[in-house]
């Protein structure tokens, strides 16, 4: 469960990024942040990995308040969040299984169950040719599908992704909804913030709107009558 | 931190050490220069105490004999010194001696006494304090009561010499901190900017690790090990440094003036030197590395 209560972040001087901010998100939905570009959907996304503190107001994820987390805290808290970014964030110089095994290793998996696993979930997502390439020799639905299996590594209770289908061609957008979809059958949280109303309203069993910092819109499948 | 923590600490320290390998090299280059300037001075200190320790050992007075002193003179003025209560035994030096003992003093440079008339130096008495009186103002009264003697041209003995030696190695003991926290308030500096470098050259990598969930000690570990060897290396260099300073010293100059030649060879550090100097570089450099990150890291915080 993800709790949200009252949160505010404004930037200095005095932009207001979010606007006095109530949600909660049930373990196991699969939810969409639509608007425009500025409306506060990354914003949002970085409170939630603690990348950002909110100038106002409580974020609770699964019973903790992240807001009051220290720095060993945050740390925990990232490694059982899974993040996929728009623009991957990858070394370049490693490749693909390192990539994806240095989100274990940093957590103290040994070597060899990390990259067991890496290559696991590589093959899963149909990766299993191109696990020693480096990034920059993968397309951008291959990237995008070893930033997934990055974000899986430690079976993460919440999947974050900031515009996921941002670089994609509507094939290779279906196939990483696809993937999300597959992943929320594992009991995960997904956030997916986006400005494609199509891909939100196709795919989501629940979409906020934010609009300039507050939020507009929190249609979920039930109010709509919509079926995923 | 799990092993597979350190496994990742491990690969990120060699392979920033060899991507800046010329980095590194001037750094821990630096920092070698800085010790051994460091490490002279101690070496300079460690060499003078032992030769005064040498002196205080066998401490005696130089009583030089007045020229026409026949042989009987000088056999009744050696009873009477050897009567003293202080003195421990009374050597007679004659002038055939004193310029046999000059001659091997000053070893392959003897040559430059040809030509001097064998009698140029003049006899003396080297007179041994017992131990129970080796002390400073017993024998400096012991001096002056000789001086007193008839026979007795000039009369010296090394106290006063190991008074001027003591200031001179307290000056060397403050020159060496002084001198050294410059150097050493230098290379932290240095460290630290090159640490810095790496740090900036590494702040994608840093910023997915932090992505991904690493903790902040796993993220300046290989920073503070990469200091740590640079340090450890350049302290290694500047003890290598030392040690060829003293084989040549030993080789070229001051055991043919002869200076160390009478007390034994010019020592090189003791092990409680060279672990100061290996332990100061360390420090140096893990230092530098620990400044620098958090600098960066807060800077990065906003």
């Amino acid at each position: 469960m993800i709790q949200l209560f009252h949160v505010s972040k404004i930037y200095p001087p005095n932009t207001a990024a979010l606007k006095d901010l109530n949600l909660q998100i049930a373990k196991g939905e699969l939810v969409f942040l639509a608007g425009p570009s500025g409306a506060g959907k990354t914003t949002l996304l970085k409170l939630l990995f603690r990348e950002e503190e909110p100038s106002k107001g409580q974020i609770i994820i699964h019973g903790k308040d992240v807001t009051k987390l220290n720095s060993r805290g945050v740390a925990r808290l990232r490694q059982q969040i899974g993040l996929v970014f728009q623009e991957f964030k990858f070394l370049p110089h490693m490749t693909a299984i390192d990539n994806v095994a240095l989100a274990a290793l940093v957590t103290g998996v040994p070597r060899q169950e990390s990259y067991t696993k890496a290559y696991q979930l590589l093959r899963e997502l149909g990766l299993r040719e191109k696990y020693d390439a480096k990034p920059p020799a993968l397309s951008g639905g291959e990237q995008q599908r070893v930033a997934i299996a990055r974000a899986l590594m430690n079976d993460p209770m919440v999947v974050l992704a900031d515009e996921p289908t941002g670089n994609l061609d509507a094939n290779l957008a279906e196939e990483t909804m696809r993937l999300f979809r597959k992943i929320r059958e594992r009991g995960t949280t997904i956030i997916i913030a986006t400005h494609n109303l199509d891909l939100s309203q196709r795919y989501g069993t629940r979409v906020i709107s934010l609009q300039e910092g507050y939020l507009v819109d929190d249609l979920s499948p039930l109010k709509e009558g919509r079926t995923e | 931190m799990k092993g597979s923590q350190l496994g990742l600490v491990g690969r990120r320290v060699c392979s920033s050490l060899w991507a800046r390998l010329w980095t590194h090299v001037l750094t821990a280059g630096t920092m070698a220069i800085a010790l051994f300037v460091f490490g002279a001075l101690m070496l300079a200190q460690e060499n003078l105490q032992n030769l005064l320790s040498g002196w205080g050992d066998q401490i005696q007075i130089n009583a030089y004999l007045d020229k026409g002193l026949g042989a009987g003179e000088v056999s009744l003025l050696r009873d009477k010194i050897q009567s003293f209560p202080e003195v421990e035994r009374v050597r007679h030096v004659s002038r055939e001696q004193a310029w046999k003992d000059f001659r091997v003093a000053l070893g392959a440079h003897s040559h430059v006494l040809e030509g001097l008339p064998e009698d140029v130096l003049p006899a003396s008495f080297e007179i041994f304090v017992k131990p129970d009186y080796r002390d400073g103002p017993i024998v400096e009264a012991l001096a002056n009561r000789l001086r007193k003697e008839k026979g007795l041209a000039t009369v010296e003995y090394p106290q006063e010499w190991v008074d001027r030696l003591s200031l001179v190695v307290l000056a060397l003991q403050w020159a060496k901190w002084v001198l050294g926290g410059i150097l050493f308030i230098a290379v932290f500096f240095i460290v630290r900017s090159t640490v810095g470098l790496a740090i900036l050259a590494q702040k994608d990598e840093i910023e997915v690790m932090q992505l991904v969930g690493a903790t902040e000690e796993l993220i300046q570990a290989p920073f503070v090990v990469e200091g740590l060897i640079q340090g450890f290396i350049g302290a290694g260099l500047s003890v290598l440094g030392l040690w060829f300073l003293v084989l040549f010293l030993r080789d070229q100059t001051l055991t043919s003036i002869g200076l160390f030649g009478s007390l034994g060879q010019l020592q090189f550090i003791d092990w409680r030197s060279i672990a100061l100097i290996l332990a100061i570089g360390s420090l140096l450099g893990a230092s530098g590395s620990v400044f620098s990150l958090r600098r960066f890291m807060k800077r990065w915080k906003g």
